[in-house]
């Protein structure tokens, strides 16, 4: 199939227009033909039953009427007529005098009735035939001796015409049907190509105006004016298209300008920590200290640098899953672990009601990560003194994970934003910097990555509830 | 001079605010956007250091809210945020600078040591009141060619002074632009303070420097 549209669509106009025209010309010649063929045929069969009436039984002499032999289709030499009379035996009885010493070929078909043919004379000119069997007149008499003969037979009768003109005719029309086919042929694809181009014009229009739009400037929309309604439509997908497209780029500007805001934010911590550290001698201590400090806020940078490239990694699907056999109340335990100074600190109770034997077919590390993350985010959000709480259900083909945390201060309407990529949720309640609100954005991806799914309730008394829902 | 941090990162306000105190200001701090608007309106700041993306109330709503409530501290605006929009936006709401997240701790300095001059429409980095001499960069004194050793806060209360001399300082003013919530509140302080400095830098064969308006406050240099 070539790929040039405008090809396409002359080659299926003109092979239309060939397949149409050959059925037209087949049909007006079949008509014309069956027309002519039909009156020559009914001004021969006349002739014929004509002949046949004029043959005469007469004292068992059979007699054609002179008249009859002295009609000018049978003296014509241009065109002639021929006609032959056998009896039954095959004695010609009479036959025209143009024939001299030629004959006709003999066929018959039943008693009375007439059988039309085509044939071909001694120099291969074409004829039709008539051939008629008929039981011959017999000839009255005044006579009184006369006797009818007793014994009266059928005879034959063929008449012969030379059909050279009709056929020429038939000839004439099939070049007449063959050239003018050839030339509304000839003119549509003339046609068909002006209109094709015409019509394909909107199209190089649109893309022209797609050209001249870059990467750098999709806020710009084809306006292609006064276009036919078919390509209105592709115009319309493709600012569609160029919509969809430039809300994606701007996530991903917005997704790198919050990147880089909170990357720096922790950066302007470092560096004024170092810098103002450094501007006076100190004790061993305050040098100490301010370690410390430049030390958290490395870890939680490295925690966000860490968050952000498995955040890459799944984006761009380089993160391999490598299942296997994991026994649920030791991994939340384990990924607890880490928390359990933070929560004491706030006196925040930690409840794994995990049961023992509840297992599942995972990938141990990215489920470990996303547990993490969810109990770092309850960690952080839980009231002090309050109590996070992890339950599991196991049905036959999922494992349903939920942690729960007291304290939550969100609105039905932020829990559901809470899994967007940095938003953090009440900005008073945490720190710009030790919570980037990356957390439960990477847990939603890396769930949906193991083929399960996250979801966020609020329940009243200001309880929230993540469940993890995923596939084992 | 009295400096308001209004800074939700705790590392960078709790370092800068070290830093700020060592260099002789006097600095109040906050990590809260409606907390730090409440502080902006009820103290004359010299300075304000405003983060943009604050909990509680947004950097721009806060310097907007100063603005139309006729405040006059200078602001300078510290945020991650670095657009040539957002700068615009700032800077067109009434904010007199603009550092963006991570800066040199130097370069703060210096730029609040800039608002500072502007504020007292000091062009000049030294200034010299009769024969003494101070540099506002690196808080060294002169009287005379004898360079004299200050402590930071008798430094700032000098400071504070050079920068008005020759105007008549009321102890509110002295309070209110030298010590911030953290100093231990006594009336007499400032009167301590000025006796310091008063030993340090007055000579008995040179001619007084600061001058008690009483009832009034004081004044450095010649009594107007």
């Amino acid at each position: 199939m070539t790929r040039s549209l405008r090809a396409r669509l002359l080659i299926g106009i003109i092979a239309g227009i060939i397949l149409l025209l050959t059925v037209f010309s087949l049909l007006i010649y079949g008509v014309i033909r069956s027309a002519l063929v039909k009156q020559f045929d009914t001004s021969l069969a006349s002739v014929t039953r004509m002949l046949a009436a004029s043959v005469e039984l007469d004292n068992n002499d059979i007699e054609l009427e002179f008249e009859i032999q002295q009609m000018s289709e049978f003296q014509n030499i241009e065109n002639p007529t021929y006609y032959q009379l056998w009896e039954p035996n095959d004695t010609v009885a009479a036959k025209s005098p143009l024939l001299d010493t030629d004959d006709l070929s003999r066929s018959e078909g039943p008693l009375d009735t007439l059988v039309l043919g085509a044939s071909q004379d001694k120099n291969g000119q074409p004829q039709r035939t008539a051939s008629l069997k008929f039981m011959p007149r017999i000839a009255d008499s005044d006579d009184k001796n006369y006797r009818p003969p007793t014994n009266v037979q059928a005879l034959t009768l063929v008449v012969a015409r030379d059909a050279g003109d009709l056929y020429g005719q038939l000839r004439f029309l099939r070049w007449l049907l063959l050239i003018a086919s050839a030339a509304v042929i000839a003119l549509s694809f003339l046609t068909a190509a002006v209109i094709v181009r015409q019509g394909l014009l909107p199209l190089n229009s649109i893309a022209a105006e797609i050209a001249t739009i870059k990467e750098d400037n999709l806020t710009a929309r084809i306006t292609a004016e006064h276009v036919p309604a078919e390509v209105v439509q592709i115009k319309n997908r493709l600012n569609e298209l160029l919509s969809r497209l430039q809300a994606s780029f701007n996530r991903e500007r917005q997704f790198n300008a919050d990147v880089a805001h909170e990357l720096r934010t922790p950066l302007a911590g470092l560096r004024s920590t170092i810098e103002v550290t450094l501007t006076h001698t100190r004790d061993e201590d305050e040098y100490k200290s301010a370690l410390s400090d430049c030390h958290a806020i490395v870890e939680n940078m490295q925690t966000m640098v860490n968050n952000l490239l498995t955040l890459a990694k799944l984006d761009t699907q380089q993160i391999r899953f490598h299942t296997e056999q994991i026994q649920l109340a030791e991994l939340v335990n384990s990924c607890w672990r880490p928390f359990s100074d933070r929560a004491l600190k706030r006196k925040i109770s930690f409840h794994n009601n995990i049961e023992p034997e509840i297992t599942c077919e995972s990938d141990r590390r990215n489920l470990s990560i996303v547990l993490s993350n969810i109990l770092d985010n309850a960690v952080e959000y839980a009231d002090e003194g309050g109590q996070i709480r992890t339950t599991a259900r196991r049905t036959d083909d999922s494992v349903e994970v939920a942690a729960s945390n007291t304290g939550c201060q969100l609105t039905g309407e932020q829990v559901s934003q809470i899994f967007d990529c940095f938003w953090r949720g009440d900005l008073s309640r945490s720190e710009t910097g030790t919570h980037c609100g990356l957390g439960l954005a990477l847990v939603q991806r890396l769930i949906k990555a193991l083929g399960g799914h996250a979801t966020a309730k609020l329940q009243p008394g200001g309880i929230f509830i993540l469940r993890l829902i995923f596939p084992t | 001079m009295r400096l308001l941090l209004i800074e939700d990162y705790r590392p960078l306000q709790q370092s800068l605010m070290k830093g700020l105190r060592e260099a002789g200001f006097a600095v109040d701090t906050t990590g809260d956007g409606k907390e730090g608007l409440w502080y902006a309106m009820g103290n004359e700041y010299d300075v304000i250091i405003l983060d943009l993306m604050l909990p509680g109330m947004d950097g721009l709503e806060i310097l907007k809210k100063i603005r139309t409530q006729g405040r006059k501290s200078h602001v300078l605006i510290l945020t991650a945020k670095d657009t040539l929009q957002d700068r615009i936006t700032g800077l067109d709401l009434g904010a007199d600078d603009y550092l963006v997240k991570p800066f040199a701790y130097k370069e703060l300095l210096a730029r609040v040591r800039a608002l500072l001059r502007r504020s007292y429409q000091q062009k000049n980095p030294r200034i010299k009141v009769k024969d003494l001499q101070i540099d506002l960069t690196s808080h060294r004194v002169w009287r005379g060619k004898e360079e004299i050793q200050l402590t930071p806060r008798e430094y700032a209360l000098l400071e504070y002074m050079a920068m008005r001399a020759g105007q008549t300082i009321s102890r509110t003013d002295i309070w209110e632009h030298v010590y911030d919530f953290n100093s231990s509140a006594s009336s007499n302080v400032v009167d301590v303070y000025i006796g310091y400095l008063r030993k340090k830098i007055e000579r008995p064969d040179k001619s007084q420097l600061i001058h008690t308006v009483r009832g009034r406050g004081y004044i450095l240099g010649a009594q107007s």
